[in-house]
């Protein structure tokens, strides 16, 4: 099978995106169907980069990871509070099987275009951000202008979650600066 | 010398919740830092007292932070072990650590430790982290992660087993078999620090909480 290339998984994801609207756990105006689009970390980052969003939370997870599977709820809560300020939220599974991703999302009635890891582990994490040791779950929250502001490891909830979302609205058209953990 | 093996009973889903969210980001630790946490006993799968002061090599000790549940364990468990095996034929120490609060995931509990280390062919202690310390000293996040030392217990090695887990016949670079090669060879250590995805370690609350 050949492999898109890292610019044409970019496109991919982006079309992807814009041709589904309402999706990643806000109630959408035009429901559409669940689809795990396969990005590399550029991918990820372009996205967050792209105009259009207040903040970008990124999740990374795993369908059979406990604590991510616990804390989706609380994101998924969040993007429907957020949905009219500006909010977007990516999740990303790292999931070997795209079914079993598929089948987590489903069960908490998301729809619309989410994410699938394509791409080696080393680089995937050194490019997200060289501080993450690799543990799941992984949350990265940047500005408007896709510039990190936060980024921790590990099972959160929905007011730390808030708390860096509003950081990182805030702080939308400041200096660059990065949440220390 | 006698040893206590520390224990906790199962804990309430609230207090795993509140130690899951409120414990501090791990830091592990820096090439070249001393082995941690040696003398702490655990319970090896055959039910005896270990510490990883007893499992050091003469050339050198490897520590690994694993578990039963988790898919990338899985993948890789047949090249650890295969590479843990070997390492003890070649004076290095190899021990096997599972620092997961059970109630988080039951497969991860004692017995199936037991029968993960009888069915999978490990020749090296299997230990159970019964107050994640161990975990907590290293900085260890998330399984596999793999601390080689070398014969002074000086970390050398810190991260993944190879550049592939789902495709062994693609691996195009042997991390930690390197390493162990390097150091059983009193070499320095090609590719000192790598990093993969991996299960987040769900750590038992700590003592004084």
């Amino acid at each position: 099978m050949v492999r898109p290339s890292g610019r044409a998984r970019v496109g991919l994801a982006l079309l992807a995106l814009l041709a589904l609207p309402g999706a990643l756990g806000g109630p959408p105006r035009h429901p559409a169907p669940l689809t795990l689009v396969p990005v590399t970390a550029r991918d990820v980052l372009s996205l967050a980069r792209r105009p259009g969003a207040a903040a970008t939370l990124v999740n990374v997870w795993a369908s059979w990871c406990v604590p991510c599977r616990q804390e989706l709820p609380e994101l998924l809560r969040l993007a429907r509070d957020y949905r009219g300020r500006g909010l977007r939220l990516a999740l990303v599974s790292a999931d070997f099987d795209s079914a079993a991703a598929r089948a987590c999302l489903v069960g908490l009635g998301v729809n619309g275009a989410n994410f699938l890891k394509a791409e080696d582990d080393m680089p995937f994490i050194a490019t997200l951000e060289p501080r993450w040791s690799g543990g799941l779950p992984a949350t990265f929250v940047y500005d408007r202008a896709g510039r990190l502001v936060s980024f921790w490891e590990g099972r959160s909830d929905y007011a730390r979650f808030e708390q860096a979302v509003r950081q990182a609205m805030d702080r939308g058209s400041g200096p660059k600066t990065r949440e220390k953990t | 010398m006698s040893l206590r093996i520390a224990r906790t009973p199962p804990l309430a889903a609230g207090l795993l919740l509140a130690a899951t969210l409120s414990a501090p980001p791990a830091r592990a630790l820096d090439l070249g830092a001393p082995l941690p946490a040696r003398t702490v006993a655990m319970r090896n799968v055959d039910g005896r007292p270990v510490t990883i002061a007893a499992t050091r090599g003469a050339k050198g000790t490897l520590v690994l932070f694993t578990c039963n549940h988790c898919p990338w364990v899985r993948a890789w468990e047949e090249r650890f072990v295969r590479i843990g095996n070997e390492a003890r034929t070649r004076g290095i120490g190899m021990i096997a650590i599972n620092s997961n609060d059970p109630s988080a995931y039951p497969e991860d509990a004692f017995d199936a430790m037991q029968e993960r280390a009888k069915s999978h062919g490990y020749r090296f202690p299997y230990a159970e982290d019964a107050t994640s310390e161990v975990a907590r000293a290293f900085g260890a996040t998330h399984t596999p992660e793999a601390y080689l030392f070398d014969a002074g217990g000086r970390l050398v090695y810190h991260g993944t087993v190879d550049d592939d887990a789902r495709h062994p016949d693609q691996v195009r670079q042997h991390f930690l078999a390197d390493a162990v090669a390097a150091v059983a060879q009193g070499r320095a250590v090609p590719v000192a620090e790598t990093k993969a995805l991996g299960c987040g370690i769900v750590l038992r609350p700590a003592a004084q909480e």
